[in-house]
């Protein structure tokens, strides 16, 4: 009795997660089918920055890289995938591709100094990255629309008859899944799109953090001489975790100025960087499911909560949400995936307590 | 030649503030060994108290005193009711950075919401005149922010080298727990840590705020610049602090006047040497090479 | 582990056959689209469209061929218009956010007089609702679609940022939803033909910079311009024109730097450089706090005659010269509410007293940001005003056929005069001002570019 039934609840805990995972992907599936386009843009928002906290996650939470310049990658992404659209037009999934091969070698580029620059000097070369990067966008504005930006747009006719350069946009296909009305279904394809783009990027990095090569990656972290002595290849796996970290960033940033159809210099300043450094942490790490949660609380801040506050409360939402992180990290410095795991943690040795209670019942 | 130095003294007298704040960012690393990215937005509190006072009809040195006070304050206050309670920087980096990003909102927003949005001026603390150094005319604003510069590090070296408390700052950065086992009250250590770098965020938003104005974004960009030179000098060297901060004041002021590449990005000779330095030295030009146990 | 195998197999199948529709569905865009480059031409629309000479009312704007779910009422409920404005509170920018207050205190004097009363002869009280997009044209089209599809807003008014505007564009003019009076000269806003529902708050900084170069030719003809521009479409705009201006004349830009206050602290060391070129005109086509900065870094040794934008013509700009404004140029479409000659207009009188009621400061009253954004609101007003049936297409077209309108502060001898696509441009009535012992003194007549604005582009 009293050893097969931890046994037993082992296995029931072993299906909490999957049950859990599936609730999420149908919530995730479904949203579009009952939002409004305007909301189901607005979540579409959400993924880039989920994906580009991954690529962080991967960075800071497993490898122990800080990185403040995955805003600046974030942009290499974007202006890949806008260039690219402009110049050759090439097909929407394809240029994410390539947004993520050019960021992976920004990435190895930044990574290999970083073998000699550790720590928070690390940190603030990355600083430094974050804050050039506006400034080269400004330097080649010729190419890159600089502060006035770039759209990414074909060349159409408009219902005047007036040549226009008009945004890209996904064309829905065929399908009863999606809306009869064109624009909603435009909408609803492209989040599905986003979010298939998301998962696969999720399910490879739990894939490569279960890995040996993961496993690696996290000894670095733990005690980079340790793992050096029994073996690691610390340099080629600091350089690959740079380097992927950077091609999810480029993802993020690809699939954001496909969601915008437009790329400009004020974006990709220091802030953003800061903003996915802020999801990584709110979320939690090290932990896969974090970066999305810090993704959608931020989120979920700025464009459901922030326009419900009273007119006159509103000057203070950089405050309130200044206020909130602060309080966070007091109340749960390892995140809201680091609460949950506490609070896991606390039931577990509840019922541990309960049952060696049981099992000295003679 | 004449364009070179008038140039160069701006670059200088740019870099000067660069190097005091650098010096703030120094002491609250080597205290509480944290990067703070509210610092600036310290700063710029700081020299709204500054305003404040000048506008209310106190001479300009006595209002920098003021707000430097008031600086010393808020540091105190954020360091026991923010930072302290969320734990060691040490153990949990991450945390604190998100921290200290929620205060840079929050002080933002707080200025904003008392000073209001519009730009306020302040006047220059050496007058508007200048003197003649080899034909060029230079302002004696920029003279005098390299001599406040040279005055606070003279001061540093004596609070640091000469005095208790330079010494229990010294003993807390290099090992807090020996340090309180021996008896060193660590937290006012450490409170006086934040409130001396809030301090000196005054003096050099007092010099920033003649350049452009004072408003909330007062220190946004400068903190940027401010982080380059700890970079390039070595996050925990005072030295370094000053040696770096005049070296991206000069380099982003002077070298795009002459190289067009470099015209709209005046961070990136800077950034250049920064990488070269610490590829050669990985602690910065006079930061302290740290040994790590397995 | 082999669990995860077919995961991971059915996950890059499902990802490749995306790939593949997404390569079958580009190619049809390709096909129209293939080669061409970003230059705009307008083919014969403004022909077919452009007309409505003499207020003909319909004319321009059609709203069921312009797009496909015109709703012309949308936003108004009874007796009310809901109108939006997005603005940067936050942020590098959020002095702007001075503009946003003077629209607000305008808003909130039309209501405390008991409403508008529009061509249709109802009155109608306004309702503004503010959005947040911290100056980031990444963020401005989540907050515009929020206002027009979660308010449900009539109209944008005073809409802040090039950018920004540009950002949302090609949404406003899909949807029909106006933006009325940006508070934005880019050149940009006079490609009516191609978007419509777009109207400038603000005189074209082609046609500030022209007319500020007609003055410079009859005054200095052989001047050596040292041009300072912020490194944007509102810098580039001054550029463009002057240099187009300057073609076949004696004047000359000996040296030229641009600024970009996103990532330089300071344009004191450019200010120095072009102080050494022997330049005589210096023009400072930058905004913000950085424009009386570049004043007061001029060396005492270099006294050229220095022009400014329309941008920090402004009182509050004005004192963070600290005295280094005296003597400089700039121009005008509006009464200078920081000047003490124009403060007795009863048109300033009014912005004063009922500013004041709605809750501006001091400063603010006569900062002259807070002005520009009660601009746009009378504007607004004034369309509503004259519009014969308030829907979102007939008050574009009563706007694209102004036929010499005067309203909020402008100089009293201005008439606004609009035509379609042809002479988009409301505002095209200036003058050059030189500040004299801390206030604006006109130095020409009020001069119409009226329907010219657009060939000033460069």
């Amino acid at each position: 009795m009293t050893s097969s039934s931890p046994a037993k609840s082992l296995g029931a805990r072993r299906w909490v997660p999957l049950i859990a995972l599936a609730a999420v992907a149908v919530v995730c599936l479904a949203l579009p089918q009952v939002l409004s386009s305007y909301w189901t843009d607005t979540i579409t928002t959400w993924i880039p920055l989920a994906v580009a906290a991954l690529g962080l996650n991967l960075l800071t939470g497993y490898n122990g890289q800080i990185s403040v310049g995955h805003g600046a990658l974030f942009g290499v992404g974007a202006y890949t995938t806008a260039l690219i659209l402009n110049e050759w037009h090439w097909p929407f999934l394809v240029t994410v591709v390539a947004s993520a091969v050019v960021c992976f070698v920004a990435g190895v580029v930044i990574g290999l100094p970083a073998l000699r620059i550790k720590g928070l000097y690390l940190a603030l070369v990355t600083l430094a990255v974050a804050t050039l990067f506006p400034q080269i966008l400004e330097q080649f504005s010729d190419t890159t629309g600089g502060s006035a930006g770039l759209g990414i747009t074909n060349r159409e006719l408009n219902r005047r008859g007036v040549m226009t350069d008009r945004s890209i946009r996904f064309e829905p296909p065929d399908l009863a899944l999606l809306s009869a009305d064109d624009a909603k279904a435009s909408s609803q394809w492209r989040y599905y799109i986003f979010l298939l783009v998301a998962a696969i990027c999720f399910l490879l990095v739990r894939n490569l953090v279960n890995s040996r090569a993961g496993r690696s990656i996290i000894a670095i972290r733990d005690n980079e001489t340790a793992a050096e002595v029994s073996g690691v290849n610390v340099a080629a796996a600091k350089v690959f975790t740079f380097g992927i970290s950077a091609a999810l960033a480029g993802i993020g940033g690809s699939l954001s100025a496909l969601e915008l159809a437009r790329v400009s210099s004020g974006t990709f300043t220091l802030v953003l960087s800061l903003n996915l450094l802020v999801a990584v942490v709110v979320g939690g790490t090290p932990s896969i499911a974090g970066p999305a949660i810090g993704a959608v609380f931020l989120g979920f801040f700025t464009n459901v909560i922030t326009p419900e506050f009273p007119e006159d409360v509103k000057p203070l939402t950089p405050l309130i949400l200044g206020v909130l992180l602060v309080v966070l990290m007091l109340a749960a410095p390892g995140g809201i995936v680091g609460m949950y795991r506490q609070l896991q943690a606390r039931l577990a040795a509840r019922r541990a307590i309960s049952q060696t209670a049981i099992s000295q019942v003679p | 030649m004449e364009e070179f130095i008038s140039y160069l003294f701006i670059g200088l007298g740019n870099g000067a503030v660069y190097a005091m704040l650098g010096l703030g960012l120094v002491v609250i690393y080597r205290s509480t060994g944290l990067l703070n990215f509210a610092q600036g937005e310290m700063a710029m509190f700081a020299t709204f108290i500054v305003w404040t006072l000048a506008d209310s009809g106190l001479p300009l040195w006595l209002a920098m005193f003021g707000g430097m006070f008031g600086g010393f304050v808020i540091g105190v206050v954020v360091h026991q009711v923010v930072v302290r309670p969320v734990g060691d920087p040490h153990q949990k980096p991450l945390a604190v950075v998100i921290v200290t990003i929620g205060m840079f909102l929050g002080f933002n927003a707080l200025a904003k919401l008392i000073w209001g949005a519009d730009d306020k001026t302040l006047l220059n603390l050496f007058g508007r005149s200048g003197i003649d150094i080899f034909g060029t005319e230079v302002a004696w604003q920029k003279l005098g922010a390299l001599a406040v510069l040279a005055i606070e590090a003279v001061i540093f070296w004596m609070l640091f080298q000469r005095t208790k408390i330079g010494l229990a700052m010294r003993a807390v950065a290099s090992n807090p727990e020996s340090s309180a086992l021996c008896g060193i009250p660590v937290t006012r250590v450490l409170m006086f840590g934040w409130g001396l770098a809030t301090a000196i965020g005054a003096v050099a938003g007092t010099f920033t705020a003649p350049i452009t104005a004072v408003s909330s974004n007062l220190m946004q960009l400068t903190l940027i610049y401010a982080f380059a030179a700890i970079t390039l000098g070595g996050f925990d060297s005072f030295v370094g602090a000053i040696v770096g901060g005049l070296l991206v004041g000069v380099l982003s002021d002077v070298l795009p006047r002459y190289v067009d590449f470099f015209e709209k990005m005046p961070l990136a000779p800077a950034f250049i040497l920064i990488l070269v330095v610490l590829l050669v030295r990985p602690e910065g030009i006079f930061g302290q090479r740290k040994v790590s146990r397995v | 582990m082999t669990a995860q195998r077919p995961l991971r197999l059915a996950a890059v199948a499902a990802a490749l056959a995306l790939l593949l529709s997404a390569c079958g569905r580009d190619d049809d865009n390709a096909d129209d689209t293939g080669g061409s480059d970003n230059t705009t031409e307008t083919t014969a629309a403004s022909d077919e469209d452009g007309g409505g000479d003499g207020g003909d009312a319909a004319a321009f704007i059609v709203p069921e061929e312009d797009c496909a779910n015109y709703e012309g009422t949308k936003g108004i409920e009874g007796d009310t218009i809901k109108i939006g404005t997005v603005r940067p509170e936050s942020g590098a920018y959020s002095i702007y956010d001075t503009i946003t207050k003077g629209l607000e205190a305008y808003v909130t004097a039309v209501n405390t007089d008991g409403g508008v009363t529009a061509g249709d002869g109802k009155t109608y009280k306004l309702e503004l609702v503010k959005a947040d997009d911290a100056y980031d044209p990444a963020k401005t089209p989540a907050e515009v679609r929020r206002l027009v599809e979660q308010e449900g807003i009539f109209a944008m008014v005073g809409e802040i940022g090039t950018s920004n505007n540009l950002a949302v564009r090609q949404y406003m003019n899909d949807n029909c939803v106006p933006s009325i009076g940006l508070a934005t000269g880019s050149p940009e806003w006079g490609k009516a033909a191609e978007y419509p529902w777009f109207i400038g708050g603000l005189p074209s900084y082609a046609t500030e910079a022209h007319a500020f170069m007609e003055y410079l030719k009859t005054e200095k003809p052989a001047a050596k311009i040292a041009l300072l521009y912020q490194d944007d479409d509102f810098g580039k705009a001054y550029q463009a024109t002057i240099k187009k201006d300057i073609e076949g004349t004696d004047i000359t830009i000996v040296d030229e730097q641009s600024f970009n206050p996103l990532t330089e602290t300071s344009p004191e060391s450019k200010v120095a450089q072009l102080a050494t070129s022997g330049a005589d005109v210096f023009f400072v086509g930058i905004g913000g706090a950085p424009c009386p900065a570049a004043l007061r870094a001029q060396p005492s040794d270099w006294t050229p005659m220095t022009y400014i934008s329309i941008t920090c013509s402004g009182k509050t700009a004005m004192a963070l010269a600290q005295g280094r404004d005296e003597g400089i140029y700039s121009t005008q479409a509006t009464y200078d509410v920081g000047t003490a000659a124009d403060q007795a207009n009863p048109k300033v009188q009014e912005f004063f007293t009922k500013g004041a009621a709605a809750g501006l400061q001091e400063a603010e009253l006569q900062g002259g940001i807070a002005a520009a954004g009660w601009g746009f609101g009378a504007l607004f007003v004034r369309g509503l005003e004259l519009t014969p049936t308030v829907d979102r297409a007939t008050l574009m077209n009563t706007l694209y056929s102004l036929d010499g309108e005067n309203f909020g502060l402008a100089l009293d001898d201005a008439a606004a005069h609009t035509n379609g696509a042809d002479d988009p441009w409301i505002i095209e009535d200036l003058r050059v001002i030189k500040r004299t012992a801390g206030s604006w003194e006109g130095v020409t007549e009020l001069i119409s570019y009226d329907g010219k604005s657009n060939d000033f582009v460069g």
